[in-house]
């Protein structure tokens, strides 16, 4: 509960200190409500919280783990993109648009109840509809936003048909209840055609193929920080809200669903691969790195009743930290040569900012999953456990896919490494330093402390 | 039997206006039939005995919604729409798509056990406005407040669209 109400609380808050002309606390003022929301959920641990005893949401350990991560990448995201926030006349609009998705990404990972899955949803996809065309005067924003809006309502309808389905066959939306009947009664026809909805909503949302087509178009099209958000925090949460459902209302359906999810995790592993070798855009071939981690990810949710959940926040933390670097360093890039997003616009940045080379160069590595970067550890995760259930040909699939990452990624490093001639200095702010310095060394110390998820 | 006619003609009018606003190519015939198919659909939550569904129905979308798409539509002077070129392909693979959702959803409801739950054993009080409210303030409490940062953030969202940049 006190997540959630600081959360809103500090959106509000920032919207009121615009009003009181108070603009230079609003930074501040964030930092503090998003660590104080990190430290409610330390002092939650374990409580079990039932809000209002109605079963809506649990804060459990999950719901609270979630929580913080999605509050820090926020935080680093928030941190790293100041100059952004400097430039841009609205800034405190956006601002209180990221915390309300925020708050909608909590409600995704903590929710008990269908009814709270699809508000969660839209809490968080409606001030990112916003934010993908928040640069108004960039035709491609406007697309953007607006191919966004209308997948993603899309997307929100077939869910909610799904939940709709999912209701008259149980007579509840209480993930429970809904277990219950599955494991009692099994699941009859109307049953399964609404969890296969389901599922088609959420693949929508997370970007798996073939329902992927939006994700390049919108990654490319939405302003590069704002990108930056949408590859961690909402993806993050997206998945959190995906892991929840198998694992705890839908886990008797994962037997005849399971295979439908490796084909698609195969599926998007080899077109996110495939393509992301032919871009020429760094952003666009972000966007296909981030549906090939979805396919990763997907397959966790796949064996979400055996598969330890801090396995999944471990990959979701992870990736996180690595694509939020990359995308921060994309825009000040391309911010000093008049928005150029191909991979000329990296060559001699070694010398033109170490720092960000150092931190893209590690954020790269680390979603190829080299060691010793935390990415490694958290595809290892996932490989050693889908192994475990014996998806031999799904495991060749994520590791033939990686390898062909690891050009592509190299790609980048290689230009970053290609001297260039009388190229001025790519300057950054303090922060935007300290925090590009922080995930890096989160990035390395993440792979040695995999040890205690 | 009053009912039972009422629900076969509301429902041919719900799908007729539907088919309707669908294949019309005035735009402004289509906003009029979907008006039509709103009422219709009102006039099926009258038939379940939820009253206040059918009112909010029309209010928002019979009322706001539609009166908006007329509105937006009057003022993109859009009365003669061209017809779109879409290629053949496109169609064809839209067709399919949605041929083949139609065709489950089809067979669902073919291969769906006959309902036992006979009529009189559910509460056909659940509708009306008192219980709707003690559900919605008891049991939802916590979705109908959450609804209210949903609310925000988008009016949020639909402000800072619409606003002029300083420059």
């Amino acid at each position: 509960m006190k997540e959630l109400v600081i959360t809103s609380l500090l959106g509000i808050g920032v919207l009121a200190f615009d009003i009181l002309k108070l603009r230079k606390f609003i930074l501040p003022l964030i930092v503090v409500g998003l660590l104080a929301v990190v430290g409610a959920s330390i002092v939650d641990w374990g409580m079990n919280e039932n809000l209002f005893g109605k079963n809506m949401i649990i804060m459990d350990n999950y719901a609270l783990g979630f929580t913080s991560i999605l509050c820090l990448l926020t935080l680093a995201w928030i941190l790293t993109s100041t100059d952004y926030f400097t430039n841009e006349i609205s800034r405190t609009d956006l601002y209180a648009l990221v915390l309300f998705a925020l708050c909608g990404g909590y409600v995704m990972c903590s929710y008990t109840n269908l009814v709270m899955l699809f508000i969660g949803i839209e809490i968080l996809s409606i001030p990112m509809y916003v934010l993908a065309a928040s640069n108004k005067r960039d035709m491609l924003s406007n697309e953007a936003g607006f191919k966004y809006f209308f997948l993603g309502a899309l997307a929100s309808s077939i869910l909610l048909f799904g939940i709709a389905l999912v209701y008259g066959a149980t007579g509840s939306f209480q993930l429970d209840a809904i277990k219950n009947v599955l494991a009692t009664a099994g699941s009859g026809t109307i049953m399964t055609a609404g969890i296969l909805m389901i599922f088609t909503g959420f693949a929508f949302k997370v970007g798996i193929a073939p329902f992927h087509m939006w994700t390049p178009d919108v990654y490319q099209g939405a302003p590069t920080v704002i990108t930056g958000l949408m590859s961690t925090m909402v993806k993050g949460a997206a998945f959190a809200a995906f892991f929840r459902l198998y694992y705890l209302g839908f886990t008797p359906t994962l037997e005849f669903t399971a295979s439908i999810f490796a084909v698609l995790a195969g599926l998007s592993l080899i077109v996110a691969n495939v393509m992301a070798t032919i871009q020429v855009n760094a952003k666009r071939l972000l966007a296909y790195s981030s549906i090939s981690h979805a396919g990763f990810m997907l397959a966790a949710v796949m064996t979400a009743d055996s598969m330890n959940p801090r396995m999944l926040m471990y990959y979701v933390l992870v990736y996180g930290i690595a694509s939020l670097t990359s995308f921060n360093v994309l825009y000040h890039v391309s911010k000093f040569q008049n928005g150029a997003e191909g991979f000329d616009a990296f060559k001699g940045l070694v010398k033109r900012n170490p720092v960000m080379a150092g931190a893209m160069t590690l954020s790269l590595l680390s979603m190829a999953g080299i060691p010793p970067l935390a990415g490694f550890m958290a595809k290892y995760f996932v490989i050693s456990h889908i192994l475990e259930r014996g998806y031999t040909w799904l495991v060749i699939i994520m590791v033939l896919t990686s390898a062909v990452a690891v050009y592509y990624y190299l790609r980048i490093i290689v230009s970053m490494l290609t001297p260039i001639e009388n190229a001025g200095r790519i300057v950054s702010t303090d922060s935007n330093r300290i925090g590009l310095l922080v995930l890096s060394i989160a990035m390395v110390a993440m792979f040695f402390l995999a040890a205690f998820v | 039997m009053l009912t039972e006619y009422a629900f076969w003609f509301l429902s041919f009018v719900a799908i007729f206006s539907a088919l309707a606003m669908i294949f019309s190519k005035n735009p402004v015939y289509s906003v009029l039939s979907l008006i039509l198919t709103f009422f219709a659909i009102a006039g099926h939550y009258f038939l379940l005995n939820a009253q206040f569904l059918a009112a909010v129905h029309i209010i928002v979308y019979a009322g706001a919604i539609m009166v908006l798409f007329l509105y937006v539509i009057m003022m993109l002077n859009l009365n003669r729409l061209e017809e779109d070129k879409k290629s053949t392909w496109m169609k064809f693979l839209s067709v399919a798509a949605g041929g083949l959702l139609l065709f489950v959803l089809l067979a669902v409801v073919k291969r769906t056990d006959e309902i036992t739950i006979t009529a009189q054993a559910a509460n056909s009080d659940c509708g009306l406005v008192e219980n709707l409210g003690k559900v919605l303030y008891n049991d939802y409490l916590l979705p109908f407040e959450l609804a209210s940062i949903l609310f925000l953030g988008a009016m949020v969202g639909a402000v800072y669209l619409s606003k002029k940049e300083l420059a």
